[in-house]
């Protein structure tokens, strides 16, 4: 009997969290199709008529697409260039003996500590003088930089974890230092390599500060600038600004649904090892 | 030639791109900001830069909009400790369990770490909105206007607001980490139990919470740690306003340099983060180890 209400107990418990997580984005569906007086009235009902015309308004007056676009790349781009750097630097130092590996490798560790936020400042200016404003490669360079650190904590922990025979047997087959890191050490970290990979993404898609600071083109925002457009000052209708939190979410709601699983092994990897 | 690259070569030649953009990005700023935190500056490139000595940091301890935000990511800490640690766990125990269609729920509890930041904030700021929100509206419903809020425009009740809808994105990401810990209690534990009578909370109690240890570690630094980092949700929600109500340190540092031009006291709270931070970090992961002796 006892039993019974525990299970009962705990299905009410899943369906109200169901119910919570599903909540916010199912409303904000409904209210992206609603004209302002559907949604001040009441947010909750079902549009009487489906306003596409909230998602035309988004693409032109918040250039959505185009944001979406642009985080797309910036978090692709430095997600590449972060697994490249790291992979060379987790390399050297997990398989080669010299005087200040101990050093550098407590020095990119220190760097997951630093809080992003107390830098901000100086690499606006820095950006300022080496005129990276509203250029795309300083703002990849930006995420990849903090990425990084993190990177090659995990990779070089991995690395130290892939036995030293195969290089040595790589060598004897004629491998060179870039070979045996490209053509044989790096198939064998795929798995720490897309952890990383999905870690660096989620960041870099999602990430505000620095791409307020470094970009001020409206062509140039990030998706999370970019739905700020709205907020601040009076803006009439609020429909449009449903439809651009929707398509800003949809590119990575799909990549979730197709990798679930990688994804949330992933995520729980950096946690427990970052 | 590339094969022939010896050790020699080898060991500058792939660690360059990584230091220069430590250096760049991470060590120079960070130099940067301390020095800055001593000087006083408009911020505008080229604009003259005055050494003030203290002064930046004897304005910063003595302004209470400083210390609010310290207060306020202290309510993050809590919030992570009171809410998301039981809410997290609990959504753990019940992806492990063997109830039907945790799948299902495990990938839906997830979702919302996937939306960005500043999606979610969006979401929640028009669902708390005074005027014609849902939360507002369903208390209306039930007949209980007189709790109806402007809920993020309320000094000291909006930082509440923005520390649960964090919870909110992340109690899924952490059940997975309480779940992983469930995972690899062995099953014969439990089995054992059983047959000495131990169901239901006894289990939980004395079995699943206890041999979780591992889990709430992980748990607690990521919290302690995390608390200081809180930007995106509170400057997505309300700019840390009214009047600083619910700023926490890092949109306090953005709002002095950035909408103030406050660059030197903006840096001296940079510096002051960065220290908070590292010491928070040391003292967590130190007490921790402490406790495995």
């Amino acid at each position: 009997m006892k039993r019974k209400t525990g299970r009962v107990f705990a299905y009410i418990f899943a369906a109200f969290w169901m119910i919570m997580t599903i909540f916010p984005l199912f409303i904000t569906i409904l209210c992206s199709l609603k004209d302002n007086a559907g949604i001040t009235l009441g947010m909750l009902s079902l549009p009487k008529k489906l306003m596409w015309s909230n998602y035309t308004q988004a693409f032109e007056s918040a250039h959505i697409i185009q944001a979406v676009g642009n985080s797309l790349f910036f978090a692709m781009a430095s997600t590449v260039l972060t697994i490249i750097i790291g992979m060379l630097a987790a390399y050297v130092l997990s398989r080669k003996k010299f005087k200040l590996r101990g050093f550098i490798y407590t020095v990119f560790l220190v760097g997951v500590m630093v809080p992003i936020h107390c830098t901000i400042i100086p690499i606006s200016t820095l950006a300022t003088s080496v005129n990276g404003k509203n250029t795309s490669w300083f703002l990849i360079l930006v995420y990849t930089a903090f990425a990084l650190p993190q990177a090659i904590f995990l990779f070089t922990g991995y690395l130290n974890g892939v036995s030293k025979e195969l290089d040595d047997a790589a060598r004897i087959d004629g491998c060179g230092e870039l070979s045996l890191l490209f053509r044989v050490l790096i198939p064998v970290c795929v798995p720490i390599i897309s952890t990383e990979a999905i870690l660096a993404f989620i960041a870099g898609y999602g990430e505000l500060i620095f791409g307020m600071i470094i970009m001020s083109d409206q062509d140039k925002y990030t998706v999370a600038r970019a739905m700020l457009t709205f907020t601040g000052g009076y803006k009439v209708s609020l429909g449009p600004i449903f439809a651009c939190i929707i398509v800003a979410v949809i590119p990575m709601i799909v990549i979730y649904l197709i990798f679930h699983e990688k994804v949330q092994d992933g995520m729980l990897t950096g946690a427990i090892k970052g | 030639m590339n094969r022939k690259l010896t050790s020699k070569f080898v060991i500058p030649l792939f660690l360059t791109p990584a230091i220069i953009l430590f250096v760049a990005f991470i060590a120079y700023p960070v130099c940067n900001t301390i020095y800055l935190s001593f000087h006083s500056w408009k911020g505008i490139y080229g604009s003259p830069v005055n050494f003030v000595g203290m002064k930046n940091y004897l304005q910063v301890l003595q302004d209470d909009a400083f210390w609010r935000s310290l207060v306020n990511s202290f309510y993050f800490m809590v919030g992570g400790f009171v809410v998301l640690m039981p809410l997290s766990f609990g959504l753990a125990l019940l992806i492990t369990s063997k109830l039907r269609g945790t799948k299902l729920m495990k990938t839906a509890y997830f979702m919302p770490v996937m939306l960005s930041t500043t999606a979610v904030a969006l979401m929640w700021v028009y669902i708390l909105n005074p005027s014609f929100g849902v939360v507002n509206q369903l208390l209306g419903f039930l007949g209980l206007e007189s709790l109806q809020q402007d809920w993020l425009s309320t000094p000291g009740l909006n930082i509440w607001c923005v520390v649960l809808v964090n919870e909110w994105m992340y109690a899924g990401y952490n059940m997975l980490i309480f779940a992983a810990g469930l995972v690899s209690i062995p099953s014969d534990v439990y089995e054992a139990a059983e047959l000495d009578g131990c169901t239901g909370w006894k289990k939980l109690r004395y079995i699943s919470v206890p041999l979780s240890k591992e889990s709430f570690k992980i748990f607690s630094v990521l919290c302690v740690t995390g608390c200081l980092k809180a930007f995106d949700l509170v400057w997505a929600m309300t700019k840390g306003g009214p009047n600083h109500s619910s700023e926490v340190p890092a949109s306090l540092l953005y709002n002095e340099a950035f909408t103030f031009k406050f660059f030197g006291k903006s840096s001296a709270i940079g510096v002051l983060l960065l220290i908070l931070g590292i010491v928070l970090s040391v003292l967590v992961n130190n007490l921790l180890k402490r406790e495995e002796d």
